[in-house]
């Protein structure tokens, strides 16, 4: 608008491409950046709309920071073992004729599209005491499980619901893997863990990111799986926030929210920084 | 031997990924209607004909349909422009900033980005005083918001594959930026489009987190409507379901997959058939021959049919996305029929399933018929007597009617947020309800509500690993005895648990006095170590199953477990002698549009057909005369469970007095929430900050050596 005559290097762009992206900005200031200015004032502010910090002080209690670094340590549990679950088998789809990969990436989406409540309500039955995996551990002789209500439990839901997430990020990158790489680095006199921890890891690594976040956030504040998995132990920050929205205390979810919210932004951040601008798509 | 073992362990990976959808399967086919335990196949497609009669399933699933359709459309049209304008973008940190700000839902934990967007649409509709201010708008706009990254994110990387001089050249040859981008541009991003379209499609179609927490009264998508079922038991018709989606998407994607493998093998065949005809021609020249070689199919290009086709399926799918939300639009708008909003609990009414009564459409037939009205029931669930008033004291939604719990109908009418019923149009009430259930404390003057149904919380009990001489003083020492350790569930909800630990105690359940909660608590965690898990439906699957031995629940439910108990599980049951008694009642909102539709839907369920029918798909007792009264509807349940639905020689009114749950102050709620919290944390006074700093610090070493091993990855690069 208030283009300068004087100034020699012209704008080329034309004006489609100037303002395709405006409706989106609009829409990510209107639906992404107000809201998150809603959290931040009702965690500021008490039920009568006066400021405070106390409910921001709550979350730093006893009570809530176990809930909360109990969260944290399931969390990482489950993406670890995502991880290492995870990528031997992008690695292994990636390294087959690209009719299978077509064929066993559709089939590792393919649970994505039933309901996560009804996988995971038929995960209990699964892991109960008299269901199919311990009337088959009985039948081979070993030890039953008494699975349901236990951490283990909620660990083997979240990885169960967030393993795909994992492996679609982590398979998009190894695809466009250069392979001739690593056969050069096998010719110069790599071997096998060599191979894995000089070329494919760090070429891969934009994916492992994408992968870990895509794991790592929605099982830091799952309230779901830990309900219906967990027992009497296992609350997780995700069950406090919604039990205090649940209980109308929208100033109390606002500020647990705000904070959990603040952590994960910023560990995020760090991540993203060491892995510059990755094109970690769910992909290829 | 490398190969062998990869395949296997994708073999594995696989199976594990499918073991719970083969539970799904395989229990859609289940002869009883437990979730837990298998009676035998029955291929008669029973819960399959269920699920088609169930308009509360299909009305939610077409939702998602119609949602997951309108929302991905928008999102991609909204994402693939602001991809095109965020690679165009001159200036870096408006670019990167662009780009931060659209990562951030998928950054966001989804219960964040569900309660920022609640929190802005109800202020917003406050602003502008809409009376329903969460529905189907506030759910799209939310869908396209945690859509769009997905989208933009795979858009962007096709923009930068992109041979940046294809574009110039068009523009060059004089096509406008417009044509240049649709003739030139979007053939090349089209792969990213497609992908980005389906991955919103899906997270769509599958959300939860976010969708509960924005979703509204008129419009209830699938999963949201599978959380409400909590009180009662899930039944294998959502099973069905399941299996018809698996199957469906199946079909879908094993055709995609094919169209692709055989457009790749029409291009292969066609390179073939080329070589083979070049050869014919060198040899025929060779050979001096005249050359004669037939033209083959191939020629016709595949290549360029193949991403027609991707254009083709986009632009269909768009325009029936466009025409629906056009439909859904109007339907808004232009709706002759009157909408009656019903909230009330999971499966808390006879809704047609195995040949029951309809009581909606029955509603809907009666309307027409004898009053000549288009009504449309709209019937929506909730989850608990909370998540009802969150929704209603946020002023979130419009009710019409709803059915919560007699504690909660004390609360809202303190806070003014119920209607006073004109009693004129709803004579049954004077006619069918039993004297017993009126002037309770939460409505003394019979003001506000109808009851609906009554019970009585007991204890259930596997017999057969339950010694006789524990349960012969029925009380509550059962549910605190060392021998079931690990066998026993207890409530997951903090009145019902600390209830459980009063009566035993003998406690006022309904007491403001800080140290009788406290003991309460003490009480809770001596029984702690004995638990298998907190409950609230779960119980069903547990009891049933044998997984649990021994916990408490309502007495209805009991009758449902017992008829789907396993074949080596014996559950009985029996009354504390003090227990929790509710009453739940019928209650118009002043928020209501239709005060007289809503009073004429209240008087239709007190009519003998609706309350035998509602009383018998529900298993809980009926404050309604001629239920009790009524032969056929003691036939129906049994004589062992009328017993225990309606113990002989019982005086309601002064046990209800005496052990109903009462709506405390807020310093008392507060402080049994602070409680519960301790309770499930388990944190205890004694135990100290100590272990919670240790435990802190070493999560902090741990992030910070992962960024140490990052720095120092990166500078060996």
């Amino acid at each position: 608008m208030t283009a300068n005559p004087n100034v020699k290097k012209k704008d080329n762009r034309s004006l489609l491409a100037k303002y395709a992206a405006a409706p989106h900005i609009v829409w990510a200031v209107l639906f992404i950046i107000a809201p998150l200015i809603f959290v931040a004032y009702y965690a500021f502010t008490d039920a009568s709309g006066a400021f405070s910090l106390l409910n921001l002080a709550e979350f730093f209690s006893p009570a809530y920071l176990k809930i909360f670094l109990r969260s944290v340590k399931l969390a990482l549990i489950s993406t670890v073992i995502c991880l290492l679950l995870g990528y031997p088998i992008a690695y292994f789809i990636s390294r087959t004729k690209p009719k299978t990969q077509r064929l066993l990436i559709l089939l590792i989406m393919l649970p994505m599209w039933m309901n996560f409540l009804i996988r995971t309500y038929a995960i209990m039955v699964l892991i109960q005491d008299t269901g199919i995996i311990n009337s088959f551990l009985g039948m081979i002789g070993f030890p039953q499980m008494s699975l349901l209500g236990t951490e283990t439990a909620v660990v083997l839901g979240m990885v169960y619901d967030y393993l795909p997430y994992m492996i679609l990020p982590i398979y998009s990158v190894m695809a466009k893997l250069d392979y001739r790489l690593v056969e050069a680095a096998s010719d110069l006199g790599c071997n096998g863990f060599a191979v894995l921890r000089k070329v494919i890891i760090p070429l891969s690594l934009s994916g492992i990111v994408s992968g870990v976040t895509m794991v790592l956030v929605p099982s830091i504040s799952t309230f779901y799986i830990s309900q219906k998995l967990g027992g009497p132990d296992t609350l997780l920050i995700g069950d406090v926030i919604e039990q205090q929205y649940a209980s109308s205390n929208y100033n109390m979810a606002a500020a647990l929210s705000f904070v959990l919210m603040l952590i994960l932004l910023v560990g995020l951040a760090v991540a993203n920084k060491y892995t510059d601008g990755n094109e970690g798509g769910m992909m290829p | 031997m490398k190969k062998k073992l990869s395949a296997i362990y994708i073999a594995i990976i696989l199976s594990f990924l499918f073991a719970p959808i083969a539970v799904l399967v395989v229990f859609s086919f289940n002869s009883g209607a437990s979730t837990s335990v298998f009676e035998g196949f029955s291929f008669d497609f029973h819960w399959y004909a269920e699920l088609f009669k169930n308009r509360e399933i299909l009305n939610a699933l077409k939702n998602s349909l119609i949602l997951a359709l309108t929302s991905a459309a928008i999102s991609t049209v909204v994402g693939t422009a602001a991809a095109f304008g965020i690679y165009h973008m001159k200036k870096k940190w408006i670019k990167r900033s662009v780009l931060s700000a659209t990562n951030i839902p998928m950054m966001n934990p989804d219960i964040i980005t569900g309660i920022s967007l609640m929190f802005l649409f109800v202020f917003v509709g406050t602003l502008l005083g809409l009376q329903t201010k969460l529905g189907f708008w506030t759910m799209l706009i939310a869908h396209v918001t945690f859509s769009l990254p997905y989208v933009i994110l795979n858009v962007l990387p096709k923009f930068k594959q992109m041979d940046k001089s294809l574009p110039e050249a068009a523009l060059d040859l004089g096509c406008t930026p417009l044509q240049s981008f649709f003739k030139v541009q979007l053939p090349a991003i089209l792969p990213g489009v497609f992908t980005g379209m389906i991955m919103a499609f899906t997270m769509s179609l599958d959300d939860f987190v976010i969708s509960y927490f924005t979703s509204g009264v008129d419009f209830q998508t699938l999963p949201v409507l599978i959380y409400s079922m909590t009180k009662k038991s899930v039944k294998p018709t959502i099973y069905a379901l399941s299996t018809l989606i698996f199957i469906v998407i199946l079909i879908m994607l094993l055709i995609s997959n094919r169209e692709q493998t055989s457009g790749a093998r029409l291009e292969a065949k066609r390179k073939r058939e080329e070589k083979r005809r070049r050869e014919a021609i060198i040899r025929a020249q060779k050979s001096g021959k005249p050359v004669k070689v037939k033209k083959t199919s191939g020629d016709k290009g595949p290549r360029r049919s193949r991403s027609f086709n991707f254009t083709k399926i986009i632009a269909l799918v768009c325009v029936l996305s466009i025409i629906i939300t056009l439909c859904v639009t109007l339907s808004f708008f232009s709706e002759k029929t009157l909408v009656l909003n019903v909230y009330n609990w999971g499966e808390y009414i006879s809704d047609g399933s195995e040949d029951s009564y309809d009581t909606n459409r029955e509603f809907e037939i009666y309307c027409k018929e004898e009053l000549g009205l288009n009504v449309r029931v709209n019937y929506v669930t909730y989850t608990s007597n909370e998540d009802l008033y969150a929704k209603l004291s946020s002023g979130a939604v419009s009710y019409d009617v709803i059915i919560p719990s007699d504690y909660m109908i004390a609360r809202l009418a303190s806070e003014g947020l119920l209607a006073e019923l004109n009693f004129d149009n709803i004579p049954n009430y004077e006619k069918n309800i039993s004297e017993d259930f009126k002037g309770l404390y939460y409505d003394e003057n019979n003001l506000y509500s109808v009851p609906y149904t009554y019970g009585m919380v007991g204890v259930i009990y596997d017999a057969n690993r339950v010694d006789p001489e524990d349960t012969a003083d029925s009380s509550w020492d059962l549910m605190w005895n060392e021998k079931y350790s690990g066998q026993i569930v207890q409530f997951n909800n903090s009145r019902d648990a600390f209830g459980t630990a009063f009566y035993k105690l003998g406690l006022d359940v309904n007491t403001e006095d800080r140290a009788v909660w406290d003991q309460g608590l003490a009480e809770l965690q001596k029984q702690k170590p004995l638990l298998k898990k907190l409950v609230m439906d779960e119980i069903y699957n547990m009891m049933e199953s044998g997984e649990a031995t021994i916990g408490a629940y309502y007495a209805g439910d009991y009758l449902t477990m017992l008829d789907n108990q396993a074949d080596n599980v014996d559950l009985q049951f029996y009354y504390p002698e003090n227990t929790n008694l509710f009453v739940d009642a019928m209650c118009v909102p002043t928020c209501t549009q239709n005060q007289e539709l809503a009073e004429t839907y209240i008087n239709f369920m007190l009519s003998d057909d609706a309350a035998i029918a509602n009383a018998e798909y529900i298993c809980y007792a009926s404050p309604h005369k001629n239920v009790y009264e009524s032969d056929v509807y003691a036939e129906d349940m049994g004589e062992d469970a009328m017993a225990i639905l309606y113990p002989e020689n019982f005086d309601f009114a002064q046990k209800y007095d005496q052990n109903c749950y009462k709506d405390l102050n807020v310093e008392t709620k507060a402080y049994i929430n602070e409680l519960w919290s301790k309770y499930a944390t388990d944190y205890t006074e004694e135990e100290g900050c100590g272990s919670l700093i240790a435990g802190g610090s070493s999560i902090a070493i741990a992030i910070v050596t992962v960024g140490m091993a990052f720095i120092v990855k990166k500078k060996e690069d």
